[in-house]
């Protein structure tokens, strides 16, 4: 049995695709959905989580379509959603108390201090959940998503408006609960995050998803150097054998090549010469930001879609 | 029935927690009740007391329950609905909870404004005739609070909630037969009065205090209480497909 698995998952709000034949196979495994605003990642929690029907296409959460068997579904799972939904008059304690009973536990008191204490909220349980940072905060609704040991959780956008050391914090509590045993799929637009701690990403954009492995895999696919260059003004392209185009966010564009120390000045003259006003250059290795400009810019130039793929495995041999 | 009430529990303990909220709740019925009660000079019976302690009782319900449709807003707004909605509890006990805490919460009130009636001189009734004013203050509520919850699922906006409660309350009062009899009312005034559902439930009660068993008023606030929830279930479904 697969934890979620979906066949053309499909959802249109009238004439707007928000997800688009989504393909997805998940288990036992830390998942990131990744994409910017609007590409579709919360649409599909909320598929998943029953919340609301695809157009077409079918899902299924622990063995159990979400369609058919709704409530079979909503037994195996959690759902955090990304507003920060805790009962801020409540205390931490009666916050939990509240979702231990919702799902009919039968020692709601132990397994709420249990939790408790494994989100390392016991010594504020008592305080009102006003009183609580925004990190403690999110923890609380985990330890809430965790009253009945579900299979799988999704979280949406966990670590949103949280600082740093909060956010590690966080992804370090999801890892814990991979390693016992569960399915988690986590929404976010962090790329960072996400090659960090997830085990496989699916980038999403416009509803269709562009690239899905490992982080390691994703980033495979470009060469050992990434190139970025601040361009102002008009951007001219530029064609060089060994440096590859990857995609631009902003002012800002990306390149690829085997070696980026000598492909930087070969570049800069190239960019100069085709008339463009250079600002800025740096190398870095490739990152999940630069795999997901690749699949973006894939995904708008249908056509030169193949020749791209066919030219970086010419660069490689 | 065990989530309903869960849910009604969370609902309670917010509510405890704005101490200003309960003392509000209390204070304009039993402002109501002393100033107009005592002091209004009027002819038509012989203990006004009496006639308009009534009337209290329904308003301190439609206060209590108009403007609490915002409670199941808010839970969608902020997404606690979300949440409750993914979790494998029935999903229709939330809006049953929703509609149950705003009635017992009414009903919590208007106990607090009989007694301040029966102390400062209204007619002590016997248990069956207040078990009866009971059921008939539950039956409004549940029929105001799956009022108030539809709209507020159908306006689906808090400001337009909040001006369409402010526009209904005062005139509903003013239009029942809660502060006259329909014979010194002005003809127009009669007319809309009879058909306000506020009415049914003020002359209901009444008809408890001379002694008879309004069993068509009961009825009819059945009915009523009855269509209204079948729309708000029918709202609430079509907001969690």
């Amino acid at each position: 049995m697969t934890a979620i698995e979906t066949a053309d998952l499909t959802k249109e709000f009238g004439s707007l695709c928000a997800v688009d034949s989504l393909n997805l196979n998940i288990d036992g495994e830390i998942f990131g959905l990744l994409g910017p605003n609007g590409s579709g990642k919360t649409t599909t929690v909320l598929m998943l989580t029953t919340l609301i029907r695809q157009t077409r296409g079918s899902a299924s959460v622990c063995g159990y379509d979400t369609l058919k068997e709704p409530d079979k579904v909503r037994g195996c799972l959690s759902y955090v959603p990304q507003d920060m939904a805790v009962d801020t008059n409540l205390t931490g304690r009666e916050n939990m108390l509240i979702f231990a009973r919702l799902y009919g536990i039968d020692n709601p008191k132990d397994k709420v201090d249990e939790l408790l204490g494994v989100m390392d909220l016991s010594g504020r349980a008592d305080d009102l959940a006003k009183t609580y940072s925004g990190g403690m905060r999110r923890r609380l609704e985990l330890a809430e998503a965790l009253v009945h040991e579900p299979e799988v959780i999704f979280l949406d956008e966990p670590t949103l408006g949280l600082d740093v050391s909060a956010r590690k914090k966080i992804w370090q509590y999801i890892h814990n609960l991979n390693k016992k045993g569960m399915t988690i799929f986590v929404t976010t637009h962090y790329m960072d995050e996400a090659e960090k701690f997830c085990d496989r990403v699916g980038i999403i954009d416009n509803g269709k998803i562009t690239a899905l492995g490992s982080p390691a895999e994703l980033k495979a696919g470009l060469m050992s150097d990434v190139i970025t260059v601040r361009i102002e003004g008009e951007y001219h392209p530029v064609n060089k054998d060994g440096i590859l185009y990857v995609g631009n966010s902003g002012d800002e564009y990306s390149y690829t090549s085997e070696n980026g120390s000598e492909a930087l000045p070969v570049l800069a003259d190239a960019l100069k010469i085709s008339g463009n006003n250079v600002m800025a250059m740096s190398i870095h290795e490739p990152s999940l930001d630069d795999v997901f400009l690749q699949s973006v810019g894939k995904q708008e130039e249908e056509q030169g879609f193949e020749e791209w793929k066919y030219r970086l495995m010419l660069r490689r041999r | 029935m065990k989530g309903v009430l869960t849910y009604m529990h969370r609902d309670f303990i917010r509510w405890i927690r704005y101490r200003v909220g309960v003392v509000s709740a209390l204070v304009l019925p039993a402002a109501w009740l002393i100033f107009v009660g005592l002091a209004l000079p009027v002819q038509f019976t012989g203990n006004y007391l009496d006639f308009i302690t009534p009337g209290i009782l329904v308003m301190t319900i439609l206060t209590a329950g108009i403007s609490s449709g915002s409670l199941l807003m808010f839970d969608k707004i902020l997404g606690f609905l979300n949440k409750f909605l993914a979790m494998p509890v029935p999903r229709e006990s939330i809006l049953v909870s929703k509609i149950l805490f705003i009635t017992v919460r009414g009903i919590l009130q208007t106990t607090i404004i009989l007694i301040i009636a029966v102390l400062i001189g209204a007619t002590i009734l016997n248990p069956l005739q207040y078990g009866l004013i009971y059921l008939i203050l539950f039956l409004f509520g549940v029929f105001i609070a799956a009022f108030s919850t539809t709209v507020a699922l159908y306006l689906n906006d808090h400001d337009s909630f909040a001006a369409f409660t402010a526009m209904v309350t005062m005139p509903l009062f003013f239009t029942s037969s809660a502060l006259m009899p329909y014979d010194v009312m002005p003809e127009w005034l009669s007319m809309i009065a009879h058909v306000n559902p506020l009415s049914f439930a003020i002359d209901a009660i009444r008809e408890i205090g001379t002694g008879a068993i309004p069993i068509f008023p009961i009825a009819l606030l059945m009915l009523f209480a009855g269509v209204i929830l079948i729309l708000a279930g029918h709202m609430f479904r079509k907001l969690t497909v």
